[in-house]
C-alpha cells in the first residue's frame, strides 16, 4: 500500500498539482472503492447471521450475540446491556413477554428483574457465522454442485488442451491438402458465440443422451476455436528442424508431438489452461439449459436456483457466493501476470 | 558400410525445377563437400539424401540398397543442423540420448556411448546443462555429438559452421577434419564458403542451379577447373577471366593484349575465354600485360593490386611483398603459360 | 515466475506424459500403416469430430430448425412452415407501437438490447480509456492498480450478479449509505430506469479491467520518443492525447469497440441473476428471451427461438467479420513497421 501511496503522491511533474494529477487521485481512489468494495462487503456479510442480515442500516462487521450460562437454566441465555433508572448493567434474558423481558443478573440468578425492552441493547462481540458455511453443505446439495463443478472444470480442461494441441500439431507443422481450409473454419467459428446456436445444440445434445448428465456440458466446449487457434499461432514459432532433427532421432510422428512440440509449447499451454479452468468454472447458461436435474447442477446453476427462491435465504446464498469465488480468486491472485500478459497479446476472453 | 549413390534425383516444387539429375557416388568414409551458391540445391540435395524430402524422380541407394522410400529415422543416418536444433526444454545428456532411447538401446549402453562422445568432444561439463546455457560453439559440439551417438552410416553436416564467428569457423573446421580422420565415417557437409570445403574435403561437389558442375579434389579443381563456373568459383580472389579470339598459339583479347598459349596446347581459332588466377601473374619487364594501377590493397605479405587493362578489361593480381605502386601506375605483368586456362565459347575447358 | 511457469508446465504435460507413453506402440504401428497422412488424420480427429457435431453441425441445422414448428425436439419430427417464425417474430399491425407486434415480447427485447448495447459501450468504451491512460502515467504499482481494475473480470456472471443484487437490496447497502447522507432509499432492481441503469453498471463494473488491458497493451506500444519529440516541439498535451495518443491507439481501440459491441448484443448472464428480466420486461434482453422461448417457458417454441437466435447471429457475424477485417488491417500494418 506504501507504493500505491507513493504513486498517489507522485504528480506530473512540478511544484504544481496539474489538474490531471488531480484526477488520476480520484479516479484511483474511487476505483479501489468501488472495484474491491463490493467483494469484500460480500464476504464481510456472508459470516453474519440471518437476523443480523436483515438489518438496517447494516454494520461493517459481523457480530454474534453473547451468551452466558447461568445457574438453573438449562441453554445459554442471551446477554443484554440495560439501562434505565437503576443505572446500567448486563443482564441475561430468561423469557420476553411482548415488551416487557424477565431478566436475571448472572451473578445472582435468583433473583428475576422485568425490563422494558426499550431500555436495553443486546451485548455483541465480532463473530463470524461459520454456519452459513457449513450447512449449505451439510444439509444442502452445495457438495455435490462443488463436485460437479470441479468434474466439469477439470475434464473440460484436460480435454481441451489435449485435442487442441493435437490439432493444432497437426495444423501447423503440416502440409496437407485442406489445412488452408480448415484453418479458415476455425478461424471463421472462432466468435460464433454459443447464444446463437442454443437450441440446435440442446437438440443434439439430447440425440446423443447427453441431457442432464455433465458430460453435456463438458462436449460442447471443449473444441474450443479459440484454443486450437492460440496454440498453432504458438507453435507456429518452434522450428521446423527440431521436428526434423527428431525425425533424423528415429522419433515417431506422436513422440514428436508429446516429447518436442508439446513440452515447448507448455507457456501457451498454461495460458490457455488457466482460462479453460476460469471460463468452465464459470460457465452459466449452457449448463442452466441441459441440467435440469439437483443432482447435476454446477455451483454456478445451483446458486442460481438457490437466489431464484421465493424466499431467498442470503445468509446461506452469500456464503456460497463466496465459495465460488474462491477458485477463480485463488487463480486471480497467483497468476495474474499470466492473465494480463496473455489477454494483452491476444485478446483472449 | 556408407557408400551412397544417388542416380539422377530431381526435385521441382512446382513448376520450377530445384534439382535437375543428380549422379553421384560417394565412397565408404569419403569427406565430401557440397559447394555452391546459394539456391544452388546443395542443401535441398542433402535433405534429400537424409530422407527429410523426398526426390521428384531419381533413386537414393545406401550400401547398395534402395531407400528412396524410406523415412529418414529408417536410414541410419545422422544429420547437424545449421541451426543446431539441440531440444531447449531437454539438458545436453537428455539430447544426446534421445535418439537412442528411440530404438529401445539398453541405459547401460546409452551412458557409455554418450560417456565417450563427450569425452571425445571434451564437452563432459556440459552434460546436465540446457542448450540455452551453451554458447555457439558449445552448442555445435554438443549437435556433432548427439550425430556421434547414433553411430551412423553416414554424418550430413548442413551449413554447420556458418553460425560461428571467424575465429571459432577456423578451429572448428580443423576439428571436425580430425574427427573425420579419427571416426572414418563417410561424411556430406554442405557450404556456401569455398575455403571451408578447399580446407576439409577429400572430394568437393561443385552445384550451381540444380546441376553438377564439378566433382573433384580440391586441388584439382583448383588447377584445372572443368568449366568457366568452377574456374571463376574456386579461388579467392577469383580467377582473372579475359574473352578473346583464339588465333594459331596466341590468344588476342579483346582489351588489346596478346597472350601466348602454353607450349604444345592447341586450341580451334575461334571466341575462348582465357583464365590466369591472380597469385599466377608476377611483375614482368616488357610482360605481354600492361595494365594501369587502379587500387592496391596492401595485406602485408601480400599485395592485391586492382588494374585496368584498357577497353574494359579488369584485372586483378596478387603480387608478393609490398611493392611500391600507386594510383595511375603502369604495370607489366607476365606468367607462367602452365597456369593458363583457356574455355570455349560453351565455358567448358579447352586446356 | 519461472518457478509457477515450470510447475504448471508440469502439471499440464504429466497426465499427458501418461497417457502418451500408453499410446506410442500402436500409434508407431498406425505411422507404418498410414504413413503422415494417417497421422495427421489422427491428430485432427478428435478436435474435429467434437466441433463439427457441437459446433458446426448446429450451425447448420439452426437455420433449418428455424423454419420449422411444434414442439417436438428433433429436427425430422418437426413440421416445415417456411418463412413462418421469422413473419411471426417480425409483424406488427403498427410498427410505432410495439404492443401491436404479435411477437411484443421479442421487439422489446430487441429495444432493450439496442438502449444497452448503445449506452454500454459508449459509456465502457469511455470509462476503459481513461482508466488506460491512466495506468500507462503509472510507472510504479502498476500491477497493483492493475490487479484493482481486473478483478472482477474473470468472476463469475453469477456471482457478479449476486454480488451486486446483494448491494443494491431495498435494505442493502447501498440504500443505507443514502439513508445516511439524508437521501430516501431507492427501490435499485424494482424500478425500471433504475434496474435497466443497474444492468449497465454491473456489466461495465464486471468488464471495465479487461478492455483497459487491451488498451493500455496499445498505450505502452507506443514508442516513447514520439512523446519526447512531441515535448521538444512544445506541444500541448490536449493536442498530443488527439495527434500522437488517440491515433496510434486507433487500431486497439477498434478492436475493443467491436469486442464491447460483440459482448453487449450477448448481455445475459449477469443481467439474468440481477434482476431476471424485470421489473415486468424493463431488462429483457434478447438471449435470455431465446432461452425462455426455446426452453424456459411453458409455451417452449424452439423454431421461434431458432429464428430468433439467427436474427442476432446475423447482427454478430456482422460484427465478427468486421472484428477479422480490423484486425488483419493491424496485422498488415505491424508488418509495414
Amino acid at each position: 500500500m506504501s507504493r500505491a501511496m507513493a504513486f498517489l503522491t507522485r504528480r506530473k511533474g512540478g511544484d504544481a498539482w496539474d489538474w490531471t494529477d488531480v484526477f488520476t487521485f480520484i479516479w484511483l481512489g474511487s476505483a479501489v472503492f468501488i472495484m474491491f468494495g463490493p467483494a469484500l462487503w460480500l464476504v464481510l456479510s456472508s459470516f453474519k447471521s440471518p437476523a443480523q442480515l436483515s438489518e438496517f442500516p447494516p454494520t461493517l462487521l459481523p457480530y454474534e450475540a453473547q451468551t452466558v450460562a447461568v445457574e438453573g437454566y438449562d441453554r445459554l441465555l442471551p446477554l443484554f446491556s440495560v439501562s434505565d433508572d437503576d443505572g446500567t448493567r448486563t443482564l441475561a434474558e430468561v423469557r420476553r413477554v411482548g415488551t416487557v423481558a424477565q431478566m436475571v443478573d448472572p451473578a445472582n440468578p435468583a433473583e428475576v428483574q422485568r425490563i422494558n425492552i426499550a431500555n436495553r441493547t443486546p451485548v455483541r462481540e465480532v463473530g463470524f457465522s461459520w454456519g452459513n458455511y457449513l450447512d449449505p453443505f451439510l444439509r444442502f446439495d452445495f457438495l455435490n454442485y462443488t463436485k460437479n463443478s470441479i468434474f466439469v472444470t477439470g475434464v473440460a480442461t484436460l480435454i481441451t488442451l489435449l485435442t487442441n494441441s493435437m490439432a493444432a500439431f497437426a495444423l501447423s507443422k503440416y502440409e496437407f491438402r485442406g489445412r488452408g481450409f480448415v484453418v479458415v473454419l476455425i478461424i471463421a467459428t472462432l466468435m460464433i458465440p454459443l447464444s446463437v446456436i442454443l437450441v440446435p445444440l440442446y437438440s443434439i445434445v439430447a440425440g446423443v443422451g447427453l441431457i442432464n448428465s455433465l458430460w453435456g456440458v463438458i462436449l460442447p466446449t471443449v473444441a474450443t476455436p479459440t484454443g486450437v487457434f492460440l496454440l498453432r499461432q504458438y507453435m507456429l514459432t518452434i522450428p521446423d528442424e527440431l521436428l526434423e532433427a527428431a525425425r533424423m532421432d528415429h522419433a515417431s510422428e506422436w513422440q514428436i508431438y508429446w516429447r518436442i512440440v508439446l513440452p515447448l509449447t507448455a507457456p501457451a499451454l498454461a495460458v490457455l489452461a488457466i482460462f479453460s479452468v476460469v471460463w468452465r468454472w464459470n460457465d452459466f447458461l449452457w449448463p442452466l439449459i441441459v441440467l435440469s436435474r439437483q443432482e447435476v447442477y454446477t455451483l454456478q446453476v445451483g446458486l442460481n436456483a438457490y437466489a431464484g427462491e421465493l424466499n431467498v435465504q442470503w445468509h446461506y446464498l452469500l456464503a456460497m457466493t463466496v465459495i465460488t469465488m474462491i477458485p477463480v480468486v485463488l487463480v486471480f491472485i497467483f497468476l495474474q501476470r499470466f492473465i494480463t500478459a496473455g489477454i494483452a497479446g491476444t485478446g483472449l476472453k | 558400410m556408407g557408400r551412397i549413390q544417388l542416380h539422377d534425383i530431381r526435385k521441382s516444387f512446382g513448376a520450377i525445377d530445384v534439382l535437375k539429375g543428380i549422379d553421384l557416388t560417394i565412397d565408404e568414409g569419403e569427406l565430401v563437400v557440397f559447394v555452391g551458391p546459394s539456391g544452388c540445391g546443395k542443401s535441398t540435395l542433402l535433405r534429400m539424401i537424409a530422407g527429410l524430402d523426398k526426390p521428384t524422380f531419381g533413386r537414393i541407394e545406401i550400401d547398395g540398397t534402395d531407400v528412396t522410400a524410406r523415412s529418414a529415422a529408417d536410414r541410419g543416418l545422422a544429420m547437424v543442423f545449421q541451426s543446431y536444433a539441440l531440444y531447449p526444454h531437454m539438458t545436453v545428456r537428455a539430447n544426446m540420448a534421445f535418439g537412442l532411447q528411440n530404438t529401445n538401446m539398453p541405459k547401460a549402453e546409452i551412458d557409455t556411448r554418450i560417456g565417450e562422445a563427450a569425452r571425445m568432444l571434451e564437452i563432459e561439463p556440459l552434460l546436465e546443462r540446457r542448450p540455452g546455457q551453451l554458447s555457439g560453439g558449445q552448442r555445435q559440439r554438443v549437435a556433432i555429438g548427439r550425430a556421434i551417438v547414433r553411430r551412423p552410416t553416414a554424418f550430413l553436416l548442413d551449413e554447420p559452421l556458418s553460425n560461428l564467428d571467424a575465429e571459432l569457423r577456423v578451429s572448428m573446421r580443423a576439428e571436425l577434419s580430425a574427427l573425420h580422420d579419427r571416426l572414418g565415417a563417410t561424411m556430406i557437409h554442405v557450404t556456401h564458403d569455398q575455403v571451408e570445403a578447399m580446407t576439409m574435403a577429400d572430394r568437393i561437389v561443385v552445384l550451381r542451379a540444380g546441376k553438377v558442375e564439378q566433382v573433384d579434389t580440391p586441388l584439382n579443381l583448383f588447377n584445372r577447373p572443368a568449366n568457366l563456373f568452377v574456374a571463376g568459383f574456386i579461388g579467392a580472389p577469383g580467377m582473372n577471366l579475359w574473352a578473346g579470339q583464339a588465333k594459331g598459339v596466341s590468344v588476342q583479347l579483346d582489351s588489346g593484349a596478346l597472350l601466348p598459349l602454353p607450349l604444345g596446347v592447341r586450341v580451334p581459332d575461334g571466341p575462348v575465354t582465357l583464365g590466369i588466377r591472380p597469385q599466377h601473374l608476377r611483375p614482368e619487364v616488357g610482360g605481354p600485360i600492361r595494365a594501369e594501377v587502379r587500387l592496391i590493397e596492401a595485406l602485408g605479405p601480400e599485395s592485391v593490386v586492382h588494374a585496368d587493362m584498357g577497353a574494359g578489361g579488369g584485372l586483378l593480381a596478387v603480387l608478393p611483398g609490398q611493392p611500391d605502386l600507386g594510383r595511375g601506375a603502369v604495370i607489366e605483368l607476365g606468367y607462367e603459360p602452365q597456369f593458363v586456362h583457356v574455355f570455349g565459347s560453351d565455358g567448358q575447358r579447352l586446356a | 515466475m519461472t518457478g509457477v511457469k515450470g510447475m504448471l508446465g508440469a502439471v499440464v504435460t504429466a497426465p499427458l506424459g501418461w497417457l502418451a507413453r500408453l499410446l506410442d506402440a500402436p500409434l508407431r504401428l498406425w505411422q507404418r500403416v498410414a504413413g503422415q497422412g494417417g497421422m495427421v488424420a489422427f491428430f485432427l480427429l478428435p478436435n474435429m469430430a467434437i466441433f463439427t457435431i457441437f459446433v458446426l453441425l448446429p450451425l447448420v441445422i439452426n437455420i433449418a430448425y428455424s423454419m420449422t414448428t411444434g414442439a417436438a425436439l428433433f429436427l425430422p419430427d418437426r413440421t416445415y412452415v417456411g418463412m413462418g417464425q421469422y413473419e411471426r417474430l417480425l409483424r406488427c399491425t403498427d410498427y410505432t407501437n410495439l404492443m401491436t407486434c404479435q411477437e411484443d415480447q421479442f421487439w422489446i427485447a430487441l429495444r432493450n438490447t439496442g438502449t444497452f448495447v448503445v449506452l454500454q459501450v459508449s459509456l465502457l468504451i469511455v470509462a476503459a480509456t481513461i482508466t488506460a491512460l491512466i495506468l500507462n502515467r503509472a510507472l510504479r504499482a502498476l500491477s497493483f492498480w492493475r490487479a484493482v481494475f481486473f478483478f472482477p473480470v474473470l468472476l463469475s456472471p453469477v456471482v457478479v450478479g449476486l454480488i451486486w443484487r446483494w448491494i443494491l437490496d431495498r435494505n442493502g447497502v447501498l440504500n443505507a449509505a443514502l439513508v445516511g447522507v439524508g437521501m430516501d432509499p431507492v427501490n435499485w432492481l424494482l424500478e425500471r430506469n433504475y434496474a435497466f441503469s443497474a444492468a449497465i453498471g454491473v456489466t461495465i463494473w464486471a468488464q471495465l479491467g479487461f478492455f483497459a488491458l487491451i488498451l493500455l497493451a496499445g498505450l505502452q506500444a507506443i514508442p516513447r520518443d514520439l512523446y519526447e519529440a512531441a515535448e521538444m516541439d512544445g506541444t500541448k498535451p490536449a493536442r498530443v492525447f488527439w495527434r500522437i495518443t488517440l491515433p496510434l491507439l486507433m487500431p486497439n481501440m477498434l478492436v475493443v469497440i467491436v469486442l464491447a459491441l460483440i459482448r453487449a448484443v450477448q448481455v445475459f448472464d449477469e443481467a439474468y441473476v440481477l434482476t431476471g428480466g424485470g421489473p415486468g420486461t424493463a431488462t429483457l434482453f434478447l438471449t435470455q428471451y431465446i432461452y425462455e422461448v426455446g426452453f424456459a417457458s411453458l409455451l417452449k417454441n424452439p423454431g421461434l427461438a431458432a429464428a430468433a437466435s439467427i436474427l442476432m447471429g446475423g447482427v454478430l457475424i456482422v460484427l465478427t467479420l468486421l472484428q477479422l477485417a480490423l484486425g488483419k488491417r493491424n496485422e498488415r500494418k505491424g508488418k509495414l513497421k
